[in-house]
């Protein structure tokens, strides 16, 4: 659902944005996840301390028992 | 993996022309993917990180414990390497190291769950008391008493968690992803496993992404599956009181007494994502995802706590109801459908060049789960490579329909042979399937050194509370504890880097004095002035098989006899690991002056047996209650090691012969204080010495390096030595100084690839002193004198420098110690080997 929802904005909503227009989308400070290493660790921990963050089994993770 | 080439902004005013604009544009549209997936990183980018996550005290009313709250050391590194323009693989590995205490039930505080059993209130602490009688008004609440059975006081409905303490456990984890990429398209396929003590999984995974619409909008996807085994051994201080009827299918007896459960566990996923550039500021992206998870998925050390009303014991005066309080392993159901779906948000702010980025995730389970993670980030750059980046979370979710902090059943316990039909057929107090919120904030300061090498350092603060839950109604007070976590991060882009040498007016690279030495020896070489270089030490030793009184073989009577001084001995060793991962960064501000700064993260495993011919074990000092929990499962500690701080001085350099001279402090940052797990309410005590982190005292390690050179060979000699500044560590000891000394020789086989040959004599003296605080002692390891020795090695290596293509400049080593000669102090397990491999890359 929010998946066509943003389809239909792709589709119809957004601004012609043009290669030489997306320094600004270029620049490190905009990458969707600025520190991976450091969300990974810290997804860990949510994931040992948190019910809802366990989604990501897919990438391992261990028990967590603690 | 990417994608983001700084693409040069322009303003509107200034459009490239027609020719320019097109060739831009095809450029850029050749690019793999303008904006990034999550955790997708640059390419030939290497990382490592060392994170510390730390629980502060649980609420206790008044009883001190004298556990230590939870600790988790972790160290990370990852990698991703293109290995052709089209092919690329990435590498992540983690180890975490935790120990300390952790919920093992929640029970009425008259229970008095963390209180010693012959001090009802008092502050000694902590033993995990989960069965015992509990009286009730005519409502079911709880009375308060004296503790000894006579009823004081009026309900009293308070909770408490009851801890339960661990020894140190290590999980390690590795993962690889292997990915194709098309001009608008990539499809990568992964696995990976995750292995500790008791639980293993293995993972695949399969993803894809499309770019379309000019790269403006990327659509991907992915599908998991996760196989995973729990071989738990039930807690061990509190086996003879939990009562594991329900999963007698699966329990496992062991030849020492203890319980082990056997649980399997699926999972299947598969997300849905959507990157959308809205405008040249903004971008969203949105996702959706399934986990199905199927089979065992109990916290296998958590038991709740069941009343057990029986009506044919008198209560006492003031008292309704007599409850008979058991401890019965919690059940889940063996079902779990997730569904989540997420939205994020990035800003470009043009006045201060930050970006903000919001991000919301809903969570719904088939289990009763409904979760809200609400995200924001500030992203500053500040100029000269600095960046700032302050963030909130907060995290909220209700409880699971079968969670419970105990239950009052309505029958009498008799003996364990009660009806379980009149129990919920689920039930768990875990706090995690407890309702409440979570609030953290933090900071990540981020530099960038050079083009191509990042620091991050971050920090967090987390508060889980019962009252921070949406909407109420969340878990009471006695379940909240707060947290925090630091993580430190190094960062090095081999392209950015290589590309930076080539522009730089130090196009030449420093030349490395002997850099041909194996890889086992430090302090080799020294760079030019304002050379720069960042290395990968890793160094796996491993010692097993017999024991060893100086150099002759003992047999199990005489190491019972001798090897635990006046007492008897009752276990040997008989495998240790050890596995040290070091960082070097090196920094020459003067041709004859370099400073080096080697952080270290170090784990050790270990395995015992019983010693034939040794006293039963109710001789031992502990009464024999660890034996089993030794020969079964042996012990494991990690974390962050001691820290080298170096500075190397040039004292001869001739063309073909150099001489250099290390002066160098090692700081105490390893722990010296770890320990064991009580078991059967007796105190474990400190782990062995050869088992602590680090020395616990400042050391002074000098140095002596010759290196020389001619033609296809190169030889060198060091002679190193550690002296210890100290007396003594926190704990009580030091250990033994060392004396090193080694000459090698090395043939460049090609133009690219060196073999060595080398040997070393090393004397270190036994530990000095002896801990100051409890120490089980079983085995010879548990003895000082049983430390150091005289050892003769003989080492065997190859090194590689890449020549040429995208990872020119990196050089890789790898070296095998053998043990030649072996004169231990005392009794020691025979050596197996050293196996040292770098990574170095100088610019």
């Amino acid at each position: 659902m929010a998946l066509a929802f943003f389809l239909g904005i792709g589709a119809a909503g957004c601004a012609e944005v043009a290669p030489w227009q997306r320094g600004n989308l270029a620049k490190p400070q905009m990458a969707l996840e600025p520190y991976p290493l450091q969300s990974s660790f810290r997804g860990h921990i949510y994931g040992s301390r948190e019910a809802a963050s366990g989604v990501s089994a897919s990438e391992g993770g261990g028990c967590g028992c603690y | 993996m990417a994608a983001i080439e700084p693409v040069q902004p322009a303003d509107d005013a200034q459009k490239p022309s027609a020719g320019p604009l097109n060739a831009l544009t095809a450029a850029a549209l050749a690019l793999p993917g303008l904006v990034l997936p999550a955790a997708q990183a640059a390419d030939d980018e290497f990382a490592v990180q060392y994170g510390h996550y730390q629980e502060e005290n649980r609420q206790l009313f008044g009883v001190e414990s004298k556990f230590r709250p939870i600790t988790v050391d972790t160290l990370q590194g990852s990698g991703n390497l293109k290995l052709t323009d089209r092919v690329k693989f990435t590498f992540n590995y983690t180890q975490d190291t935790w120990s300390g205490a952790t919920p093992i039930a929640t029970a009425p505080l008259d229970m008095r769950g963390n209180s010693t059993s012959n001090s009802p209130d008092g502050i000694t602490g902590a033993t995990p008391n989960i069965v015992g009688d509990l009286f009730f008004d005519s409502n079911l609440n709880p009375l308060r008493t004296d503790g000894f059975g006579t009823v004081v006081g009026g309900p009293d409905r308070r909770l408490v968690h009851t801890l339960s303490s661990a020894s140190p456990e290590t999980r390690k984890q590795g993962s690889f992803k292997l990915g194709y990429e098309w001009d608008e398209a990539a499809l990568d396929v992964g696995g990976g496993v995750s292995v500790e003590d008791d639980y293993e999984s293995g993972f695949v995974n399969l993803g894809g992404r499309l770019d379309f619409n000019q790269k403006l909008t990327t659509l991907s996807g992915g599908l998991s599956y996760t196989s995973s085994d729990t071989n738990a051994r039930i807690d061990h201080d509190a086996l003879p009181y939990i009562n594991t009827g329900a999963y007698d299918g699966q329990i496992e007896r062991t030849a020492e007494g203890g319980k082990i459960i056997h649980g399997e566990r699926k999972d299947w996923g598969a997300h849905l994502g959507l990157t959308q550039v809205l405008n040249k500021n903004a971008l969203i992206e949105a996702g959706l995802g399934y986990t199905l998870g199927n089979g065992y998925m109990e916290n296998p050390y958590k038991v709740v706590e069941v009343a057990f009303i029986n009506d044919n014991i008198p209560p006492p005066e003031g008292a309704a109801y007599v409850g008979q309080v058991r401890a019965l392993l919690e059940q889940r159901p063996d079902v779990r459908n997730q569904f989540n779906g997420n939205l994020g948000y990035v800003q470009h702010i043009d006045a201060l060049d930050a970006a903000l980025h919001f991000n919301y995730r809903y969570y719904l389970d088939d289990w009763g789960i409904n979760a809200h993670t609400f995200e924001s980030d500030w992203v500053q750059p500040l100029g000269h490579g600095w960046s700032v980046t302050p963030r909130i979370r907060y995290y909220s979710q209700d409880a699971a329909d079968f969670y419970t902090p105990y239950l009052i059943s309505n029958q009498p316990y008799n003996s364990g042979r009660f009806n379980r039909n009149l129990l919920p057929n689920h039930f768990s107090s875990d706090h995690r399937l407890s309702g409440y919120g979570a609030l953290s904030g933090g900071v990540t300061v981020s530099k960038k050194f050079a083009k191509g090498v990042d620091v991050d350092l971050g920090f967090e603060y987390y508060t889980h509370q019962g009252g921070l839950k949406i909407g109420g109604g969340g878990e009471g007070d006695y379940a909240d504890f707060d947290s925090w976590n630091v993580n430190g991060t190094l960062k090095v882009n081999l392209e950015a880097l290589a590309a930076g040498a080539d522009h730089g007016s130090h196009a030449h690279h420093h030349h490395h004095h002997g850099a041909t030495a194996p890889a086992g020896v430090m302090f080799d070489h020294m760079l030019g002035k304002n050379g720069f270089m960042v290395g990968y030490r890793y160094m796996y030793s491993s010692q097993s098989g017999d024991m060893l009184h100086g150099s002759n073989l003992v047999g199990d009577p005489a190491i019972v006899a001798g090897g635990c001084g006046p007492n008897p001995c009752f276990v040997k060793p008989n495998s240790m690991a050890m596995h040290m991962h070091m960082l070097d960064i090196m920094y020459a501000p003067t041709d004859w002056l370099n400073l080096m700064v080697m952080p270290q993260f170090m784990d050790m495993s270990m395995t015992m047996r019983r010693l034939t011919g040794a006293p039963p074990d109710d001789e031992a000092p502990d009464g024999g209650v660890h034996i089993p929990h030794h020969v079964e499962n042996g012990h494991e500690t990690g974390g962050i090691s001691d820290m080298g701080v170096y500075a190397l001085v040039k004292l001869f350099d001739a063309g073909r012969h150099h001489l250099h001279m290390g002066l160098g402090l090692s700081i105490p940052f390893g722990a010296v204080d770890i320990e064991l797990r009580r078991n059967h309410q007796v105190e474990g005590g400190l782990i062995h010495y050869g088992m602590q982190l680090g020395s616990g005292t400042l050391d002074f390690k000098p140095s002596l390096t010759y290196t020389g050179n001619y033609e296809d060979w190169a030889w060198g000699a060091q002679l190193s030595g550690t002296k210890r500044l100290e007396d003594h560590g926190e704990t009580g000891y030091r250990l033994g100084d060392i004396f090193q000394t080694t000459a090698w020789g090395g043939y460049g086989l090609t133009n690219w690839l060196t073999a060595t040959l080398r040997g070393v004599y090393t004397i270190q003296g036994a530990v000095q002193g002896e801990f100051n605080q409890f120490i089980d002692r079983l085995g010879p390891m548990d003895y000082p004198m049983n430390y150091g020795g005289r050892f003769w090695d003989v080492g065997f290596g190859l090194n590689a420098t890449i020549p040429s293509g995208d990872l020119a400049g990196n050089s890789l080593g790898v070296e095998w110690l053998q043990p030649v000669a072996t004169d231990y102090n005392g009794y020691q397990l025979d050596r197996d080997g050293t196996l040292s491999a770098t990574w170095h890359y100088a610019f």
